[in-house]
């Protein structure tokens, strides 16, 4: 996408600007999105995002710029400019790119290049909203989408690396509304991968429907929740949700570096209850937070970040690597070009146990059993997180009673991982998009069904 | 090729091909500077444009973006646009307006022309960390950050539409991480202004610091039902989380609970609530829409009772009715509507009235985006802040949760101040609300 030749005489000027490392992020990227809305198309809109990322670093300092321009004159006025504060005696360029070739572990078949499919989508979204209205007579309305990108990066940078990858990501979603007239509650089933619109096959329109709308009959027919401290038992796939915010984010060495989580001095220590072990894996074929290698062009890798409670490991890029002295793990990602990299989550999820769920359930007096999470956030300086339940039960006598409406959990990293008591043997991941210093990047989370002794639970009881 | 020659290209690109058609050209510029330990730890510059064209063939609808901009990729955009709208239903209400106004803001009062050096604003950025780094038991400064924004629009369309809009946007923020014992606590605030000389250093490391340090105690007080008072910051959020019940499009869609509510009363009679575009104190400020449509004063709540919901054509044309100049849309997105500039109107009650009594008033909610859905109107956020009594502050509160139902928060309004308040990003004006009753956990 760049010439090589233009990139070689970039990366020249930023080291003769006195800078210990210069990269070059080329991306062009293409994108389409179908929308529906009950059984019709309401939209489908596509394009194309290029641009070029330039980074410099001095020491642990980094600079960066973007633009989408591609002319070897722009570039690098860019980098006179970022530099202008920082120039120091000019470096001298002692490498030659040698194109390493990358090993595809998630080739793509049915690519946006091939062909954008807009009809079979369209159809695979259209079957999923009869599915759903089939279900119940409640639903009122069904909101559908795909969203394929086939994304290109190349990479330029002054320790004479030069290589690409190709990632192709497709998503697929259904949202059911259901009316009793007075009141509406929503309901949603979503798939994905790094893969193309093979994803069809691994993928079920019946079940996208039914899913959804079961899920907006349970919440249209909930009470409210309980609220304080209790125990609650998380469901699996989304549920890893609670590790992703009480733990993932505070390992990230953008945070650790700077001494803004609560484990930044806690390597080799005992962070989590013995029943816990912890993984981030990028390597895992065709899965939606996986990718060949980062966004430094490092080979990704499985990082085991907890051991039977013990923290082993920290997400560390580039310059995490350099501030904090731990090796790199090929965690270093951006959401495109318009983002300097750094340390982030992939495929993140608690290592299976061997309980089950009527074992956890019946272990409980009165809790929660919250069987599917929404999104959550954290603060890492602090560790305080929260994460939103969209499908809850109320647990009494070791029994399921009733469903609840949405309630927030919330707690500290270091509280909630001794607390997990409990890890069942239902193991499954699920996507989500994760939003952090270096814009939203595509994350799996996972889990199988696990117990927290006791977390606070906001209810509206 | 100038923006106004790249616009000719596409619009009759789509013209010659028998549809209808506007086109949106963002452009921006930006710095950001972020500081660490004294020294800068991050440089970045960027300049960016992108293209977003919205084209209309035989009743059908389809959109395309491209941040390419040769002669080729434009040609490209239309193709992509033309095809999109082939696999879409027919969609009577959505048209291109015969719109052959030409509109422009004023630079003058929008972007301001400063004169200031990066030099300057380097040293505003390690000037703040350093500061706020030196205050006693603050470990350091994690989020920091100085940044200066020139954002443009050009809106283009088949029937003779020329639309710019320019404006610049300054602002700073930083939080303090402090610790003491085993106790440790995060906070911190911002300013926004359109020039870089209005922006105060000192000011927002001693609110950044005060915030910090007074929170650092905090502990969850008894679960129970409280009345609750949010902050400027909070209480804007709060209100932007549940927008949809203003929005024409999701009543066409189906899915706004206050649909058929309009001339109902859905609120509290002292509660009036009106979006101000044309206020040029905040940075809502719109002149015209995404459809180059005029934008004015809309009174949404009056007294309690729904006036309006917002609308493009589209949604207005649905309706039987006209657009309110509320229409939405980036570059990579298609038709929607959008609030510009919300303002609550100041109550009656003085602040000691409504500073009487018991209540909690929250400076902090978390999970805002997912602790809530604006269909139901149901929510349940973590929460931190102060409980009060008669104005006297009686604890720093943390670790406790707030859940409801906003739209029924909306009848359990007990008092509205008589001061209002911008949030620090200048996007809403509002006085301090006192709802009686809310859920807390702790």
């Amino acid at each position: 996408m760049l010439n090589h030749q233009t990139a070689q005489s970039v990366i020249d000027h930023g080291i003769s600007l006195g800078a210990d490392f210069a990269e070059l992020f080329v991306e062009r990227s293409q994108t389409n999105t179908i929308s529906t809305l009950s059984n019709q198309v309401q939209s489908v809109e596509s394009g194309i995002d290029f641009g070029i990322g330039l980074r410099l670093v001095y020491g642990t300092k980094v600079l960066y710029g973007y633009t989408n321009k591609p002319e070897g004159d722009e570039l690098k006025r860019i980098l006179s400019e970022l530099a202008a504060k920082d120039l120091r005696d000019p470096g001298v360029s002692a490498f030659n790119f040698d194109y390493r070739q990358i090993t595809d572990l998630h080739p793509a078949v049915r690519t946006l290049t091939n062909d954008s499919e807009v009809e079979s989508k369209v159809a695979y979204l259209l079957a999923a909203d009869v599915a759903a209205r089939a279900a119940s007579n409640m639903i009122s309305q069904t909101r559908g989408s795909c969203r394929q990108k086939e994304q290109h990066v190349e990479l330029f940078n002054s320790e004479g690396l030069h290589t690409g990858d190709t990632r192709n990501y497709i998503r697929t979603s259904l949202t059911s509304i259901a009316s009793d007239g007075s009141e509406q509650a929503t309901g949603s089933w979503n798939d994905g991968g790094l893969m193309g619109w093979e994803l069809e096959h691994d993928i079920s329109a019946e079940k996208t429907g039914t899913e959804a709308t079961r899920q907006a009959l349970v919440n249209l027919g909930a009470k409210p929740c309980p609220s304080g401290r209790m125990p609650v038992v998380i469901g699996n796939g989304f549920g890893g949700v609670i590790f992703h915010e009480a733990c993932g984010h505070l390992l990230e060495t953008t945070s650790v570096a700077k001494k803004a989580s609560v484990f930044h001095d806690q390597m080799g220590q005992m962070i989590a209850n013995t029943a816990v072990s912890a993984v981030d894996d990028g390597t895992m074929t065709k899965q939606w937070g996986s990718i060949n290698i980062d966004d430094e062009g490092l080979d990704t890798q499985r990082t085991q970040l907890i051991k039977d409670g013990k923290l082993t490991s920290f997400l560390v890029d580039k310059i995490g690597a350099e501030q904090t002295g731990f090796e790199r793990t090929g965690s270093g990602r951006r959401e495109s070009y318009k983002y300097a990299p750094a340390s982030r989550m992939r495929n993140t999820f608690i290592e299976p146990g061997d309980a089950n769920l009527d074992e956890m359930i019946s272990s409980i007096d009165k809790g929660i059993y919250a069987s599917h999470m929404g999104g959550g956030s954290v603060q890492p300086g602090t560790g305080e997180f929260n994460f939103a339940v969209t499908e809850g039960y109320f647990v009494e006598d070791g029994k399921v009673k009733y469903p609840v409406k949405a309630a927030t959990l919330i707690s500290t990293g270091p509280a909630v991982l001794k607390e997990i008591s409990m890890v069942g043997n239902d193991f499954s991941l699920a996507c989500g998009m994760c939003g952090s210093v270096s814009g939203a990047v595509p994350t799996s989370v996972g889990q199988a069904t696990l117990k927290v002794d006791d977390i606070l639970v906001g209810g509206n009881a | 090729m100038t923006i106004s020659d790249q616009a000719n290209q596409v619009i009759d690109l789509v013209k010659a091909a028998g549809a209808s058609g506007d086109l949106i050209i963002d452009q921006g510029e930006s710095v950001s500077l972020k500081a660490r330990d004294g020294e800068l730890e991050e440089y970045k510059v960027s300049s960016s444009q992108i293209f977003g064209l919205r084209v209309i063939k035989d009743g059908k609808v389809g959109t395309a973006h491209s941040e390419a901009a040769d002669s080729d990729a434009l040609s490209s955009l239309v193709e992509q646009a033309l095809t999109n709208a082939s696999f879409t239903a027919i969609e009577v209400h959505e048209n291109i307006l015969a719109n052959e106004a030409s509109l422009k803001t004023d630079d003058s009062v929008l972007c301001p022309v400063e004169n200031v050096s990066i030099d300057e604003k380097v040293n505003f950025a390690l000037q703040m960390e350093s500061d706020l780094a030196a205050r006693d038991r603050v470990k350091n400064v994690p989020y920091n950050g100085v940044q200066d924004n020139t954002n443009q629009r050009h809106i283009f369309s088949s029937a003779g539409l020329s639309a710019y809009s320019k404006s610049r946007m300054c602002a700073a923020y930083a939080y303090a991480l402090v610790e003491q014992g085993d106790k440790n606590a995060m906070e911190g605030i911002g300013q926004a202004s359109r020039l870089f000389a209005d922006l105060n250093a000192n000011d927002i490391v001693d609110r950044a610091y005060t915030q910090t340090i007074d929170i650092l105690d905090g502990s969850p007080v008894p679960s129970g039902h409280y009345d609750v008072i949010f902050d400027e910051e909070v209480q804007a959020s709060l209100f932007g989380v549940f927008t949809l019940m203003f929005s024409g499009k999701s009543a066409k869609d189906g899915v706004n609970p206050m649909r058929e509510k309009l001339g109902e009363s859905i609120a509290d009679t002292r509660l009036n609530i009106t979006d101000k575009p044309l206020s040029v104190d905040g940075f809502g400020y719109q002149l015209f829409d995404a459809e180059g449509t005029a934008t004015q004063s809309t009174p949404l709540i009056v007294d309690g009772t729904l006036n309006t919901l917002i609308h493009n054509s589209a949604t207005a044309s649905f309706f039987d009715m006209k657009t309110t100049g509320h229409a939405a849309r980036g570059p990579k997105s298609t038709l929607g509507v959008g609030l510009h500039q919300l303002e609550i109107a100041a109550g009656s009650s003085s602040q000691a009235d409504l500073f009487s009594g018991k209540y909690l008033m929250l400076t902090d909610l978390t999970g805002m985006h997912s602790g809530a859905n604006a269909i139901s109107g149901d929510f349940s956020f973590g929460a931190s802040g102060f409980l009060y009594e008669d104005g006297q502050r009686l604890q720093p509160v943390r670790g406790i949760t707030v859940a409801g139902n906003f739209y029924d928060m909306l009848n359990k309004i007990a008092l509205i101040g008589d001061k209002q308040f911008w949030n620090w990003e200048k996007s809403a004006l509002m006085p301090h609300i006192r709802f009686a009753d809310m859920a807390v956990s702790g």
